[in-house]
């Protein structure tokens, strides 16, 4: 017997992730660029 | 040899039906604009892929004919400066790059029992922009001031003096980050939350494995380009002193913000390499991979050595002594994870039934040349020596060989092997054959002799040279050209297998293949696995060894 899945939950945890993953990457940007400023 | 039979399951089989019910669109935008079904977006990176590698490939033909004898024949030298930058670009982000992203397009959710990538609006998003940003970069080639003659690496100062054509290099460059970030989070997205039941991390295939380490550094380094090159055009146009020592700037500074990124940004190329071999080897020696986990393991490993070692770029800008032994023997350390898996590789082969299709001859000549190529990495990590190798062809050769028949050589071995499941139809294995054989020979006749001329002392980056090494180089250009020509064989024998093969092609295609895509049909369905499939030993390679 092979056990069922919910697409839609798995698609929301996945939007959810998306969003951790773009928020770190838009993090990690701004802390060079201000890292930069502030060593001006 | 080829799985003649048809041997399916039946439970995949929603495939057969949905051949005739699969809602695929039927008008050409629809079908390629509009997509978001992941195969036809793998189609699209891979077709793209295809053509930078050409472009960028007709760019290292221009180099090879001006290095072809000393003096200045053929372009300009500024001309000559532009195509190794851009030869280097391309390659990278519109070559390799987007290459592993169509594979991972393709394989990911077929090997992982999902029905597509977890973000398929985004992943059309990731895919449109790159021929944009591709455009524009090249669109600089034409422009008064030129494209930029700086190296891939952009160094200023010697960047900031590209014209205004720079504001479009540097657009470029973002837009296609900006897609590598959205590739990389969207195969995260999909591996961690869109797993068939049963399909545990452990038991996820080897490729699947080195993708999502992959797309992790990913995430990590582009913002530091994108970082690095924001800063360049303030500088550029701006008045800002980031990296300009007259404005109290550091043009050091910008060397290890680039390289922060800029290795790493090597592993994101070979990864996907290592998970494609991982497969292939053990499917033609007919053996399991030799273990799997220290493979996952010595992957992460190689991942997190990629952040601590990239001033291993910069041992002459004059360093710490103690700086420079940090980068040394942190750079040797990773010799052992990677020397894990090429121990790994041949331990698989060892002793197993192995037959020589072409996707096992490229894996198999991945293996040896890569290795060459990590050896010379070895000799470079010594911070003493690399005083004498530093900018010389000895660079040039070592990273050509871990790319081209390192990453470029794996990125083969994955089409012939995967071909015949996206098509449906067999290759010419007489003509992949026959690409491999010149292919292998032709490129260590281009690369091999760069290793003396380095040695001997001639500088990377330059048009014309001493008269003292006017041998190796015309041999090495020979190379080049055979190996150039050898690669429109590669693009007829795709095109012969989409279009003209009658060869219809089994559903596991190769008899030793193991893994979930090999249970769907030849071509697999539009959409697959909508319902999910089942995770034993028959239907994944390491379904027994971490069963909890």
């Amino acid at each position: 017997m092979i056990e069922q899945r919910d697409i839609a939950k798995q698609r929301s945890r996945a939007v959810v992730t998306a969003w951790i993953l773009a928020a770190v990457a838009a993090g990690i940007f701004a802390a060079y660029v201000l890292a930069a400023v502030l060593a001006q | 040899m080829a799985n003649e039979h048809t041997d399916t399951h039946a439970s995949t089989h929603e495939g057969a039906h949905d051949d005739h019910h699969d809602h695929k669109p039927t008008g050409f935008l629809d079908r390629w604009l509009f997509t978001t079904n992941h195969k036809d977006i793998g189609t699209l990176y891979l077709m793209f892929s295809l053509m930078m590698f050409l472009t960028g490939g007709l760019m290292a033909m221009i180099i090879r004919a001006e290095l072809f004898m000393p003096g200045l024949q053929l372009v300009e030298p500024d001309f000559f400066n532009q195509m190794s930058t851009m030869h280097a670009l391309i390659m990278i982000f519109g070559a390799v790059m987007p290459a592993w992203v169509g594979f991972a397009n393709w394989m990911i959710p077929m090997m992982i029992g999902a029905p597509d990538m977890a973000l398929p609006r985004m992943n059309n998003w990731s895919f449109w922009i790159l021929p944009f940003a591709v455009t524009m970069l090249l669109s600089t080639l034409f422009m008064d001031s030129g494209g930029p003659a700086s190296g891939w690496t952009l160094y200023p100062p010697l960047s900031l003096q590209t014209g205004d054509s720079f504001a479009f290099v540097v657009f470029a460059v973002h837009m296609m980050g900006i897609s590598s970030i959205m590739g990389a989070i969207n195969v995260i997205a999909t591996v961690m939350n869109m797993r068939a039941p049963g399909m545990t991390l452990l038991r996820m295939p080897m490729f699947v494995w080195t993708w999502l380490i992959t797309a992790f550094l990913l995430i990590a380094v582009m913002p530091v380009l994108a970082g690095a090159v924001t800063m360049l055009l303030t500088d550029h146009f701006f008045g800002t002193s980031f990296f300009n020592a007259a404005g109290g700037g550091d043009p050091v500074m910008y060397q290890h913000i680039f390289w922060f990124f800029g290795h790493p940004e090597v592993y994101i190329m070979i990864l996907p390499a290592f998970g494609i071999v991982s497969e292939i080897i053990p499917t033609f020696a007919r053996k399991p991979l030799f273990g799997y986990a220290a493979m996952v393991y010595a992957t992460a490993s190689i991942a997190f050595l990629s952040f601590i070692v990239w001033a291993h770029h910069m041992f002459t800008v004059g360093m710490p002594l103690t700086g420079e032994l940090f980068f040394m023997y942190a750079t040797m350390l990773i010799a052992v994870p990677t020397g894990v898996k090429v121990f790994n590789w041949v331990s698989t082969m060892w002793r197993g039934a192995m037959t020589f299709e072409t996707p096992m001859l490229f894996a198999i000549a991945f293996v040896i040349l890569f290795t060459i190529g990590g050896l010379s990495g070895l000799m470079l990590a010594l911070a003493s020596v690399d005083l004498q190798y530093h900018d010389t062809y000895f660079v040039v050769a070592h990273f050509h060989y871990v790319l081209v028949p390192g990453a470029v050589f794996a990125l083969m071995a994955g089409t012939y092997y995967w071909l015949p499941k996206w098509t449906g139809h067999m290759y010419s294995e007489r003509w992949g054959k026959i690409h491999f054989w010149l292919s292998a020979i032709s490129v260590n006749v281009l690369f091999f002799p760069q290793h003396y001329l380095g040695l001997a002392g001639m500088p990377r980056r330059i048009p014309d040279y001493s008269v003292q090494f006017a041998d190796f180089n015309m041999i090495s250009s020979i190379g080049g050209f055979v190996f150039g020509a050898s690669q429109l064989i590669f693009v007829g024998v795709i095109l012969h297998c989409v279009f003209k093969s009658r060869q219809a092609a089994s559903d596991q295609v190769w008899e030793g293949a193991r893994g979930l895509e090999w249970i769907l049909s030849s071509p697999p369905p539009y959409h697959s696995f909508n319902e999910p499939p089942p995770i034993n030993s028959s239907t994944v390679a390491h379904a027994d060894e971490y069963a909890h």
